[in-house]
């Protein structure tokens, strides 16, 4: 059982960061949280779903990111704590009602909970969600460990709430997946109710109505930049802006993060304490201006290590600049200097290269040796490709796809989509995927090269997206297609589940965040109620897929095909076979004329492998998920299924 | 050129696709999952590196010795230059009304198929279907009262070799195919067993009933023609009478349309402009329709048959004394211009594969030393 509701306050546990961030919200009074899945972040809502029955709470995945914020404010509005959480892209989605937002600002505590992934390890883009702050005219709170994370979170529902302003809370994935020790505090015992109060005059945003429009702006803006001043003075306290070193540093780090964690520890290897100060900052937008002049003061030199990109670095140069008569001028090094990568995920190695080359310091982080042996071992280990999983619905789809754009013969491509679909643009997907964007725009994009036809273009364009992403996005992108006679065929991969975050339940199933059965959204009715021509296959029947691709294909206008079939890795279907397969030696062509090894060179489902002593293809039985894909496409009929009881 | 070295898909691809040299004929087909035929085209939908392939070595497009062909398939006294192999020359029709009104001609292929079906020289027929939108799908049979089902001709390729392919994977045993001269051809080819130790069961043919040939026509641009003319559910078929009546006719609930030859040569599939067979010079039995000095209205209910091998003299043999066929004198002079207008379709090929190539000596999938070709040749 998990121990997030554990009342034992002063108790110590080991927490993953983004359990550190539901615990903070539950101390902090969190009523109502909604998210998109999205790596990093996925987990907050997942564990707070898991702990809603047996505490006060409504918890949603919802359609998607702008509306989980809409979730959460309507909440703050009825006076209630609540979060919203998604990855760093994920507040581009949502940020045109956050904007807005700003103009009323809030009731009950809310913080905008982003995760983000510097050095994209789960991401198609390295996005930097912080200058969302200053941009909206929002707090901004970075953890910069795990224990700040917990108290941390609490404290920005609080501050929203006596601010009057979502707080934006910024983690990151080594911060978000990493675990470290957190000693718990008190799990208040609140039973809030809800009532949303709009009988107070216009402009009155506690009592009256939450609206703004033209002539308000410039009011409400002042308002906001009010509460942002106030922020500053109250960050300039902070006990999350923490000092460590000398009085008078040589050189002065400024950091936030993990980076902050990264920054201690080669401090902490290059034993450069007593020459180097860390001036770690919780707070990061707006900056607390006279705590971060007092320590520029301090030092002639200045590092900002941050990640992905130089947000603070930027901001305190213009501090400094502003403050340059008190202060007096430093020379800053950071990415702009170039002794900080501008891109990708920072460590401590980088961080202690960089103060080597600004100190001058000696120092071999790993020993050449070691460095020489692991740089050879990753070349002979045998480096694994990036396919889809053993049993993958989608290998099947996209073989399909590929075959009936080949037959089709007019240089057909598919415009992909966010999700494990993105593969498609590998081999392992055919090589059918030609362009990927953001969630949503595979049919977006689809939809307009459908209309290129009166300039001559007549190549057919197919666009895929996940069951979840449909719900997400691409709803729009069809009525748009439906409505302005494009032709393009939708493919939706309709597998049953957010698979890539971890099958967080969506609109199109019967159960919510909670665990509670909810109407399902059914897409195929939804396809044709907007229009558009529907058909449906189970991409395993290979063959009556690609017929039914071939057809659509041909015909003109909007099209949907509802590929369905469930993810290999489904909590319904993981580790059941529905067949054992098994490969007759004496039948198997391999390399010879009328196959040329079609399941382990074309195919290439990591459940099936040639052997190449033997010269005959083999099932890895530990691997192989029995779907049967293999033997539908095995020329010679060697693949054998046999239905598993 | 080496004829003697089989290539694979990459040569393949290269040669005869690229070079838009494809029949359309179907012999790469289903003998691996990357070649596939859809609408009236093959496509590699996969890459193949083998050295050596099956595909290479059955297309009609790709060089052979016919010489070598001749020689495995007929007997050498019966070769003539202009048609190939000519054991016997008929003018025949079905006897059974209802056959021949559902036959293009005369109605004798059906005929000869039912009868063989029957009689138990094949238990498998590979045949096309006009298919509803004049795109053929091959088709096979086992029933010799239903061989009148598949009659017509139609005019756009069908790949029914892939279909022989397909089949003789499985139970049948004694395949006969309806065959084009590229088709022909290419079971030839398979005949020579060209890969020993992975040939493709072509022992399980046991007849080609090859149909005279002019040319094929692409899908699309017929389509576009037909659509042009009339409405497509009105057509009840095709047919192009021999050249002197220099057009097209279509079939329709309301009578004929006829379309100038010139509209139709523009819907030619091009790879035909670069075939020398006009008479399906490697089948058993090849079937064409009939000149009659009665005209084309009498003409059309019955065939021209050039008998090449002995199971074909057997089979048409048999369907005179079993009363499946009518036979009548044939007119004087009619294998004369038979030939005369073979003799006209080699030259156009070989006129045309030299435009191709810019050369004399460069015939691409020919031999220009084959006896078929050289006097052709120095004739210019
Ligand atoms: C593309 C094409 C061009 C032709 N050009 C000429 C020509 O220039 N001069 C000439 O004399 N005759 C030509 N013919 C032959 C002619 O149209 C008749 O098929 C032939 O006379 C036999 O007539 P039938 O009444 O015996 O045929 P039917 O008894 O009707 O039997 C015809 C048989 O051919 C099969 N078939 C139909 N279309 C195809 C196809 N595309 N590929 C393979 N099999 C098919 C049918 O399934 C059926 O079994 C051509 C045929 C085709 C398919
Ligand atoms: S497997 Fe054989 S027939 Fe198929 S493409 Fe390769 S060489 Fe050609
Ligand atoms: S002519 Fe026949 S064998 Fe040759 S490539 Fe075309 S379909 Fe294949």
């Amino acid at each position: 059982m998990s121990n997030l509701l554990d009342t034992n306050e002063g108790a110590h546990y080991l927490y993953m960061g983004n359990d550190a961030i539901v615990r903070g919200a539950l101390e902090g009074g969190v009523s109502v949280a909604a998210g998109y899945p999205g790596t990093p972040s996925s987990e907050i809502i997942e564990q707070l779903a898991r702990i809603s029955d047996r505490r006060s709470l409504y918890v949603e995945w919802a359609t998607n990111e702008k509306i989980a914020t809409e979730i959460a404010a309507a909440a703050s509005f009825a006076g209630l704590r609540s979060i919203c959480t998604m990855k760093q892209n994920g507040v581009h989605v949502a940020s045109d009602f956050l904007l807005h937002l700003t103009g009323t600002g809030v009731r009950g505590g809310m913080v905008v909970v982003v995760c983000e992934d510097p050095g994209a390890l789960s991401s198609q883009n390295e996005a930097d969600a912080r200058y969302f702050a200053k941009m909206l005219e929002v707090p901004l709170l970075e953890p910069g460990d795990f224990q700040e994370a917990k108290d941390m979170m609490k404290w920005a529902l609080e501050l929203s709430e006596e601010l009057k302003t979502f707080v934006i809370f910024r983690s990151v994935t080594r911060m978000s997946h990493a675990s470290g020790n957190v000693v718990i505090g008190e799990l208040p015992e609140n039973e809030p109710r809800a009532y949303f109060q709009y009988k107070g005059p216009l402009l009155d945003f506690l009592t009256g109505p939450m609206v703004t429009g033209p002539g308000v702006v410039a009011y409400a803006r002042t308002v906001q930049q009010g509460r942002l001043k106030r922020a500053v003075s109250l960050f300039e306290q902070s006990r999350f802006n923490i000092y460590a070193g000398p009085e008078r540093p040589e050189l002065l780090i400024i950091t936030s993060s993990a980076c902050y964690l990264y920054s201690k520890e080669a401090i902490h290897t290059l034993n450069l304490g007593d020459r180097v100060g860390l001036l770690k900052l919780g707070t990061t937008w707006p900056l607390p201006e006279g705590l971060v002049r007092k320590h520029l003061a301090a030092a002639q030199k200045v590092l900002v290590v941050e990640e992905p990109q130089d947000f603070m670095e930027e901001n305190i140069k213009i501090l400094a600049a502003d403050a340059a008569g008190e202060v007096g001028v430093k020379t800053f090094y950071g990415k702009k200097s170039g002794h900080v990568p501008t891109s990708g995920e920072l460590n401590p190695d980088i961080i202690m290269n960089t103060l080597k080359g600004i100190l001058g310091i000696q120092y071999e982080p790993v020993p050449q040796e070691y460095a020489t042996k692991a740089f050879q071992s990753m070349f002979k280990s045998p480096g694994r490709e990036l396919t889809f999983c053993p049993g993958c619905p989608h290998r099947a789809s996209f073989l399909s796809l590929h075959n009936a754009l080949a037959l089709d013969n007019r240089d057909g491509f598919v415009c992909g989509d966010v999700g494990c679909y993105g593969i498609g643009v590998l081999p392992a997907g055919f090589s059918t995927v030609k362009t990927n964007f953001s969630m949503g725009s595979g049919l977006g994009l689809a939809t307009g090269f459908g209309k290129l036809t009166k300039f001559g273009m007549n190549q057919p364009v197919v666009a895929v997206c996940g069951d979840s992403t449909f719900f997400h996005a691409v709803m729009p992108a069809l009525v748009d297609a439906v409505h302005h006679q494009s032709d393009v065929t939708l493919v939706v991969l309709d597998n049953s589940g957010t698979a890539m975050t971890g099958f967080q339940p969506h609109p199109g199933l019967a159960v919510d965040a909670m665990g509670e059965t909810a109407p399902s959204i059914d897409i195929e009715a939804v396809c044709r109620a907007i229009g558009a021509d529907v058909a449906s296959s189970d991409p395993f029947d290979v063959e009556r897929t690609e017929k039914t691709l071939l057809g659509m294909l041909k015909k003109k206008g909007a099209k949907v095909v509802i590929l369905r079939q469930i993810c290999a890795l489904s909590p319904e279907k993981r580790g059941k076979k529905k067949y054992q397969m098994s490969v007759r030696e004496d039948v198997c062509i391999g390399e010879n004329c009328g196959c040329n090894r079609m399941c382990t060179r074309i195919l290439r489902c990591p459940g099936i492998y040639w052997d190449t002593a033997r010269k005959v293809s083999r099932i890895d039985e530990v691997i192989c998920a029995g779907c049967g894909v293999c033997a539908s496409v095995c020329p010679s009929g060697a693949i054998q299924k046999a239905e598993v009881a | 050129m080496d004829e003697k070295k089989h290539l694979g898909q990459k040569e393949l691809n290269e040669r005869v696709k690229h070079a838009r040299l494809c029949t359309g004929c179907g012999a790469c087909v289903n003998l691996c999952p990357y070649q596939r035929a859809y609408e009236d085209k093959v496509l590699a939908i996969f890459p193949c590196d083998l050295d050596v392939g099956r595909c290479y070595a059955f297309c009609p497009r790709t060089p052979v010795d016919l010489e070598a062909l001749r020689g495995l398939l007929f007997d050498p006294q019966d070769l003539t230059p202009e048609v190939g192999a000519v054991k016997g020359f008929y003018v025949t029709r079905s006897r059974n009304t209802k056959e021949r009104s559902r036959a293009q001609h005369g109605g004798t292929v059906t005929a000869l198929m039912s009868l063989a079906l029957k009689e138990g020289i094949i238990d498998t027929a590979v045949m096309a279907d006009r298919g509803g939108t004049f795109l053929p799908e091959a088709v096979t049979e086992n029933d010799s009262r239903k061989v009148a089902m598949h009659g017509k001709s139609s005019f756009v390729v069908s790949p029914n070799v892939a279909e022989f392919n397909r089949l003789a994977k499985g139970s049948s045993e004694k395949i006969g195919a309806v065959a084009t001269p590229c088709q022909a051809l290419a079971y030839a080819k398979m005949r020579m067993k060209p890969i020993p130790e992975r040939d493709n069961n072509i022992d399980k043919l046991k007849l080609v009933v090859g149909l005279f040939c002019g040319w094929a026509l692409s899908w699309e641009r017929l389509m576009d023609l037909l659509a042009a003319k009339t409405e497509l559910a009105a057509i009840t078929g095709l047919d192009i009478p021999p050249s002197r009546y220099q057009a097209m006719h279509i079939y329709t609930t309301n009578g004929t349309i006829e379309v100038p030859i010139d509209e139709v040569n523009r819907c030619i599939r091009g790879a035909c402009h670069y075939c020398f067979d006009m008479t399906a010079e490697f089948s058993d039995i090849s079937v064409g329709s009939a000149r009659l000095s009665e005209g084309w209205e009498e003409a059309r209910g019955w065939n021209q048959v050039i008998v090449r091998t002995d199971l074909g003299l057997e089979l048409v043999e048999l369907a005179r004394k079993k009363r499946r066929l009518e036979f009548r004198e044939v007119p004087e002079g009619n294998l004369q211009r038979l030939k005369a207008a073979s003799l006209n379709k080699k030259g156009m090929a070989l006129k045309n594969l030299k435009l191709r190539t810019h050369s004399q000596d460069d015939l691409i999938y020919l031999n220009k030393e084959d006896p078929a070709f050289k006097n052709l040749i120095k004739g210019g």
